[in-house]
């Protein structure tokens, strides 16, 4: 099993009442609350902890792109990910990912992504999300009902400019270019592995089976939550006749370890409560514009309300809607498995337990969430690096290989260095 | 009232933006065109009902609206070209045509194209300009459930929309809520980001008389800035009428006196209605 160390940069100075005060941490979050002096030194910190973690044995580091907000402060992952590449030796850069709809045109991503491939030696991989609703409707004006097709067109153009032997013309119906000609080109070939982080989308996952991309499920609410959505890509690649490689899939998780579960528990307590309070305090408007999910997508959720209703059920808040989240309590966060917390021992056992139910091959871990501090996020990644890697890091080992790696990145969780 | 009578324009009808496309009809008498706003045209329009009386009302519902396919639209201009090409094939080039918010939005631009396609235009609170200072309001990022506030006065009058028949199946009411999502997923696309598409440059090649018509509580694009706008921009403005207790989508809210108003700027005894 393949570990990333993920962080999403939060910023780690929103105030104690503001989700009463504000009405989302998203789009429209008041801009002077953002304070430049403070987020450098949390640039600097998230960058170090990122390095630390490479350093301590992660297999990868990753980094991802959202605008407008304060819950992950990278409009440009290529940026961060272009400092860690200098400055981490082999662990695998996992760009998770550039919004491709977002770039224009979209060479721009084509070019960068050859870019850190080139100064990391080949360790990049190149994520592609079709991004939130928030960041690419809201924040940057996409029309949600032509998102997908943007996205679709985006990708084809990207895996062309890397791969095309000589210099093409590209007539989109959104990007139109005389001479398409990528320098330069990415050392890994055909071109780095690609991952598509999905939320639930049907044709997110099917799309994956069928390309052979990996299907990152990427949600915090624990694995029991993921359930269906994994489970749905498993029957897909059934249905294909291809095989059960969990390393297929990549899952987020938030991790949490100490030397007991009681500290654990005191320790995490506050980082757990600002992440999902704070940084998922997200205005309901924003999340799902109509066009934004497609219509096999809408149908498979439509008519579970619908049967909902029907059977007189719709009353509870949806899982993770803030009706939801303004209830939830450090207790929920753990008991359902928001965040794996607990002693190291705890921790391996509950990871393994995942990684098994979802046969999910790349664990992306969240070490750091909410306003952890720098010193227990190293604390965290230390103890994890040290107790629970060697616990669960062969897991899947003896039976399957990771064709989805890249190729100039460590193969096998190293000892701890740091 | 009676209601319209619903049919389709299928693929393959010699129209590049193909798909099967809903058109309401109701009335006899002078042919006037209905193109709807947010909500699309449903059979059971008020409007159409009302002006039926004296009209042949041919409404017809673009892709995604009311029970209208949906067809990819990548641009504005392909809703323009889409529009062109449904005034050919229903018969309302050259009539006279009423036109609502999104609607009167594209009507509008194409008469800047086409400045003979319409005879004449009522046009009910049409979107396509755009003040910095009272922008207008941002629907999509209202919770769905709040969103019927921004569109009309009384959201009771959307209940032909959003209520599904009690008697209705799990298979039908998902159905009836997929036609609304497709509807709104189409009134979004028009409008994203937000609904200005540079007609403040070429409205002077908006030659045909218009009449605007406002509702006087009109949340989303208030009446009091941009109906004198479009009275203003206008080069064959006949005159701006603001329709009192009615919301953004005042062919819901009040039926009875939109018809009125258009019937009157149309030259028509509006006591015909009653």
């Amino acid at each position: 099993m393949k570990f990333i160390f993920f962080h999403l940069m939060p910023y780690a100075e929103l105030p104690d009442d503001f989700p009463e005060r504000h009405r989302s941490v998203w789009v429209d979050i008041d801009p002077s609350l953002y304070d430049p002096t403070k987020g450098r030194q949390m640039y600097l910190d998230y960058l170090d902890e990122l390095e630390f973690a490479a350093a301590a044995g992660f297999d990868g580091v990753g980094v991802n792109e959202h605008h407008a907000n304060g819950y992950g402060l990278m409009p440009s992952p290529n940026l961060m990910a272009a400092t860690l590449a200098r400055n981490t030796s082999d662990a695998a850069v996992v760009v998770l990912g550039d919004s491709l709809a977002l770039y224009n045109p979209p060479l721009r991503v084509a070019e960068e992504l050859a870019m850190l491939d080139v100064i990391s030696g080949g360790r990049v991989v190149a994520g592609f999300p079709v991004g939130t609703a928030m960041d690419t409707c809201f924040a940057y004006g996409i029309d949600p009902a032509t998102l997908r097709e943007r996205y679709d067109e985006a990708h084809d153009l990207i895996v062309r400019a890397w791969t095309e032997p000589e210099p093409f013309t590209f007539n989109g119906r959104y990007t139109k270019l005389r001479s398409v000609n990528c320098w330069p080109r990415p050392i890994q070939r055909p071109h780095p592995p690609i991952w598509v982080p999905g939320g639930g989308s049907i044709e997110t996952w099917q799309w994956c089976a069928e390309t052979s991309y990996v299907y990152c499920y990427l949600s915090y609410y624990g694995y029991k939550l993921g359930r269906p959505q994994m489970r749905g890509f498993w029957e897909h690649v059934r249905s294909l006749g291809l095989d059960p490689n969990p390393y297929r899939t990549g899952f987020a998780q938030f991790v949490a370890v100490a030397d007991t579960d009681a500290e654990a528990r005191e320790l995490y307590r506050e980082p757990a409560e600002y992440f999902y309070k704070r940084c998922l305090h997200v205005h309901g408007g924003y999340a799902e514009p109509p066009g934004y999910k497609t219509e096999a997508t809408v149908r498979a959720g439509v008519r579970s309300q619908v049967e909902m209703a029907a059977r007189r059920g719709a009353d509870q808040p949806k899982s993770g809607s803030k009706a939801a989240l303004a209830g939830i309590t450090f207790d929920d966060i753990v008991e359902k498995g928001y965040v794996i917390l607990g002693s190291p021992t705890t921790v391996a056992e509950k990871l393994a337990e995942v990684a098994k139910d979802l046969n999910v091959g790349h664990m992306i871990t969240f070490l750091h969430f909410g306003n952890m501090s720098k010193e227990l996020c190293t604390y965290n990644t230390k103890l994890f690096a040290e107790r629970v890697l060697p616990e669960v890091g062969s897991l899947f080992d003896d039976e399957w290989e990771d064709l989805w790696w890249p190729s100039g990145a460590r193969t096998s969780s190293a000892p701890v260095r740091a | 009232m009676a209601l319209g009578r619903s049919y389709l324009i299928g693929a393959g009808s010699g129209m590049t933006a193909a798909a099967d496309l809903e058109v309401v009809e109701a009335g006899s008498g002078p042919t006037l065109g209905l193109l709807h706003g947010m909500l699309g045209t449903p059979a059971s329009s008020a409007l159409v009902a009302v002006l039926a009386r004296t009209h042949r009302v041919i409404a017809p519902n673009l892709p995604g609206f009311g029970g209208s396919a949906s067809r990819e639209q990548r641009t504005f201009y392909d809703w323009v070209w889409t529009l062109s090409e449904v005034i050919d094939r229903v018969g309302l080039a050259g009539k006279p045509v009423v036109a609502s918010s999104v609607g009167a939005m594209l009507a509008a631009d194409l008469a800047t194209i086409r400045p003979d396609v319409f005879e004449r235009l009522v046009l009910l609170a049409p979107l396509g300009l755009w003040v910095d200072a009272v922008p207008v309001h941002d629907v999509w990022s209202e919770r769905t459930p709040r969103q019927p506030a921004w569109l009309v006065d009384d959201v009771a009058a959307l209940s032909p929309f959003f209520d599904d028949e009690l008697s209705a199946t799990a298979d039908e009411r998902t159905e009836a809520e997929l036609r609304r999502y497709r509807t709104r997923r189409s009134a979004a696309s028009i409008m994203w980001p937000i609904p200005e598409r540079g007609l403040c440059d070429r409205i002077h090649r908006l030659r045909c008389p218009v009449h605007v018509v406002w509702g006087g509580r009109d949340r989303l694009a208030p009446a009091a800035v941009y109906g004198p706008l479009w009275q203003r921009l206008l080069p064959a403005c006949t005159g701006l009428t603001v329709v009192e207790a009615a919301g953004h989508l005042l062919e819901w809210d009040a039926p009875q006196n939109t018809a009125a108003t258009v019937l009157d700027s149309l030259g028509l005894p509006s006591e015909s209605i009653h």
